[in-house]
């Protein structure tokens, strides 16, 4: 990585000129302006954000139970009793770090969507791990949560290897900013995460079409596993999709933030998790500068408008 | 308007406050104190011992004999008088003798020492302003050695034309081989004394009063010698200094007087065939040893008082050590903010630098990398174990010890230097690489897992080079003001909001593919 590295560099002017936003600047310029401190257990925990969603009427996956302390977690399978799959994740995880999703069980043995089966005793150590705070931002104790698992929609069924794909929407001052679609492959081991080598793909946040696709960083037409080809991905409920973002901004009152967004089956758009720190890639998936584009909210758009106003707002605009 | 007042307007004002407050302490301590730059640098420290002896005739004795008093030109260190049966006068900065006073009736031959230590000696006009002496006498002396006399005179006038009437003569004295003339006036095997009452006489023919001063020359091992003179003239309403041998004017550094005018260098009375014998020794000071010394002569005193340099060695030496955090400080706040190296916690580096400064480069390298690899192997062993998180790191610390007793006791039986420096590695922060890098290893794969400590050691690295450098530890401490200078550094990074050196890679696809 180190070498032939200095040549392949950008002029950090002309980053500058495609509006591009480097970490720095997001930090300081958009994150501490108009995240308050006080407003991140809001999203970080995600048991918070699910019932305060439920409130303002967002959809998110219904939840099974809570796992607070040690000793309940012996009774994880009278909790998920009649239920036939469910996901077990950290409230305060990051990052899909944590998450456990079981598609199929018996009282000693249970079947992740890759078709490893782990056995009782390791769910149970899963949970004590989550606990004791193995995947919490400062390894705090954390509790765990323990909701219904999200039948993807079929149509995604081809441009994603295992793993659920999802829609992050970046929302500045409550305005859709920016999406992508997130598509996990076998080199991200079925994550969605863009580092670990999922594919994003830039959506136009008018139309919800694919802008261009990204692998590592760099440009791809086709999904790497299953040879679909990225330019033919529809992302249907679109409106609903910005409507959800955009209510993340009143639930919350983060001026910045990503939502993550799946589409369930039978119950159509839903909210994953919010995150008010959320990461650059998205950028590159676009093609487009952030900067650039968070600029042009603050200069042109209007105030004062709700969810659905705001939403209009960019479905009208946005070219 | 506004912008005057932004964070990053006021942080750069407080910048540029202590930068300019750094530079005058430096001046400061340079010229009060006598700190340098440059490490380890020495001042050299003069000895100077004077050793009286008499016999005494029975009578009340007093024994009175010149010491250098305090100028420009150097600075005491300390002083003491070394006389059994005396009483001795309590010396003051001012007092231009020392007196030693003994009851009559004192027997035996008399030996008394006055020792005096003397630094930063360095070069001086040597005039002193004075109302004019008496005219001098006219030398008595037969008509032929006058006739010498003039004809020296007449010579020392047309060979140097240019110098003052002391150094004129004192060149042609000097002169080898000898002019003729001038062995017709002195004797071959000329003294130092010889050489001065010669000028003294000549110049007394011109008019110019003259007199003899006596000091000691600084040079190394001189042992029981008399004193050195040197030659003052009454020049233009001022008396100057001219160098016996080559008629130069001023005080050199290396000369020290202890006597000059009219009085004699030893008095003793009550005593016979008194005399005076100096030896000089040279020893080597470490300057900053003697700041305290410099300061209280500058009458700084207490601004040294409250300095950290008044400290216990011990509690200077802790000091020293920390002083240099804020730059390791601020080489990871470079890494991480400017370059944009993600590294395992964020002063992990910088506490591995610290590690390798006391273990040395390569044997700490090599204690880091056995550490983290049987760190990492038991690691793996314990996740099968499925232990809660807490006690699964407890362990890892408890294994980490013993990691570090193993290799150091291998270290001692064998002579084996990787060995023994693996003690110097903090404990908790070995035990949290390896517990960060085997989650990373099993989430991320082991390449993700590797590139964190590689990154990690980099910076550590990085770290270690600035922060053993001898001269960089040295100006750190020594000009500790310089860590205000860091904090606002670090503070105006803060608000630093361009792009990472890395991210110029990582967003470069946004910019070349519009080409």
């Amino acid at each position: 990585m180190m070498f032939g590295w200095f040549s392949s560099l950008a002029s950090p002017k002309r980053l500058k000129e495609a509006g591009v936003m480097g970490m720095n600047d997001r930090n300081y310029s958009i994150i501490a302006k108009y995240n308050k401190r006080r407003l991140y257990p809001l999203v970080d925990d995600k048991v918070q954000t699910k019932i305060l969603a439920n409130k303002i009427g967002i959809n998110t996956p219904h939840m099974i139970g809570v796992i607070k302390y040690q000793y309940q977690v012996k009774n994880i399978l009278s909790i998920v009793s009649g239920h036939k799959e469910f996901v077990v994740k950290p409230a305060h995880g990051s990052g899909g770090q944590g998450v456990l999703v079981i598609r199929s069980y018996t009282p000693d043995s249970f079947e992740t969507p890759s078709g490893r089966k782990i056995s009782f005793k390791e769910l149970y150590q899963h949970i004590s791990n989550i606990l004791s705070g193995l995947y919490s931002l400062g390894g705090k104790y954390d509790v765990a949560l323990i909701e219904e698992l999200v039948h993807f929609s079929d149509i995604f069924k081809n441009f994603s290897y295992q793993g659920i794909p999802d829609v992050r929407v970046i929302v500045y001052k409550g305005f859709p900013a920016m999406s992508m679609m997130r598509l996990s492959t076998a080199a991200s081991g079925g994550r969605a995460n863009l580092h670990q080598g999922a594919v994003g793909v830039g959506l136009d946040i008018k139309t919800g079409l694919p802008l261009r696709a990204v692998m590592y960083n760099k440009p791809i037409l086709k999904q790497p596993d299953t040879g679909a080809d990225l330019m033919d991905l529809r992302v249907p409920f679109w409106r609903e999709h910005l409507e959800i973002a955009s209510l993340g901004y009143d639930m919350t009152g983060l001026g910045y933030m990503g939502a993550d967004i799946v589409l369930d089956r039978d119950r159509g758009p839903m909210m994953l998790e919010l995150n008010a720190r959320p990461g650059l890639a998205i950028q590159i998936a676009n093609g487009i500068g952030l900067a650039g584009r968070l600029k042009e909210i603050d200069k042109t758009y209007p105030s004062g408008l709700n969810a659905q106003e705001r939403v209009d707002y960019v479905l009208g605009r946005l070219k | 308007m506004k912008k005057f007042f932004s964070v990053r307007c006021i942080l750069t004002y407080l910048l540029i406050l202590s930068a300019v407050y750094a530079a005058y302490a430096a001046y400061y301590k340079i010229e009060y104190w006598g700190f340098n730059f440059a490490p380890k640098q020495n001042t050299n420290v003069w000895t100077i011992e004077a050793h009286v002896f008499f016999t005494p005739n029975g009578e009340p004795i007093k024994v009175s004999l010149a010491r250098p008093t305090a100028s420009s030109e150097f600075k005491i260190l300390e002083e003491d008088v070394v006389a059994n049966g005396f009483k001795v006068k309590e010396i003051n900065k001012n007092s231009p003798r020392i007196i030693a006073t003994a009851k009559a009736g004192t027997e035996g031959e008399q030996n008394l020492y006055y020792r005096v230590l003397l630094f930063d000696n360095v070069d001086g006009k040597g005039r002193v302003k004075a109302n004019p002496p008496k005219k001098p006498e006219v030398p008595v002396m037969d008509d032929q050695l006058r006739d010498v006399a003039k004809e020296l005179l007449n010579i020392a006038k047309t060979q140097y034309p240019n110098d003052e009437w002391p150094a004129k003569i004192i060149k042609l004295f000097n002169q080898l081989p000898p002019e003729p003339t001038v062995v017709a006036f002195l004797p071959m095997k000329k003294t130092q004394k010889d050489v001065a009452e010669a000028v003294k006489t000549l110049l007394a023919m011109e008019g110019i009063s003259s007199r003899i001063v006596r000091g000691i020359k600084l040079e190394e091992n001189k042992k029981s010698m008399a004193a050195d003179l040197m030659l003052e003239a009454y020049i233009g309403g001022k008396w100057k200094l001219f160098n016996l041998k080559t008629g130069e004017k001023g005080l050199p550094k290396n000369f020290v007087i202890f006597q000059r005018g009219g009085d004699s260098l030893l008095d003793v009375e009550g005593g016979e065939n008194s005399a005076v014998k100096f030896s000089v020794l040279k020893s080597i000071t470490s300057s900053f040893k003697l700041a305290g010394k410099r300061a209280e002569l500058a009458d700084q005193k207490i601004r040294f008082d409250y300095s950290i340099y008044n400290l216990p060695l011990a509690e200077q030496n802790t000091l020293k050590w920390l002083s240099i955090f804020p730059l390791a400080i601020l080489i990871v706040v470079l890494m991480r903010n400017v370059v944009g190296i993600q590294t395992m916690g964020t002063f992990t580096p910088m506490l591995l630098a610290m590690a390798l400064t006391k273990t040395g480069f390569v044997p700490g390298l090599i204690a880091f990398g056995i550490i983290i690899v049987l760190g990492l192997s038991i690691r793996f062993w314990l996740s099968k174990l499925n232990l809660l998180l807490v006690p699964r790191i407890s362990a890892v610390v408890i294994f980490v010890i013993l990691i570090m007793q193993i290799l150091t006791i291998i270290g001692y039986q064998f002579d084996f230097k990787v060995g023994l420096s693996a003690i110097f590695f903090p404990i908790i922060i070995m035990a949290w690489i390896i517990e960060r890098a085997s989650i990373t290893w099993e989430e991320d794969g082991a390449a993700n897992a590797c590139r964190e400590i590689v990154y990690s050691l980099v910076v550590a690295v990085i770290t270690y080079f600035v922060v053993n450098n001898e001269y960089i530890r040295h100006i750190m401490f020594a000009f500790d003001e310089l860590n205000l200078v860091i904090l606002f550094t670090v503070m105006l990074l803060g608000t630093y909001t361009g792009y990472r050196l890395t991210e110029l890679s990582r967003f470069a696809p946004l910019v070349k593919d519009k080409e």
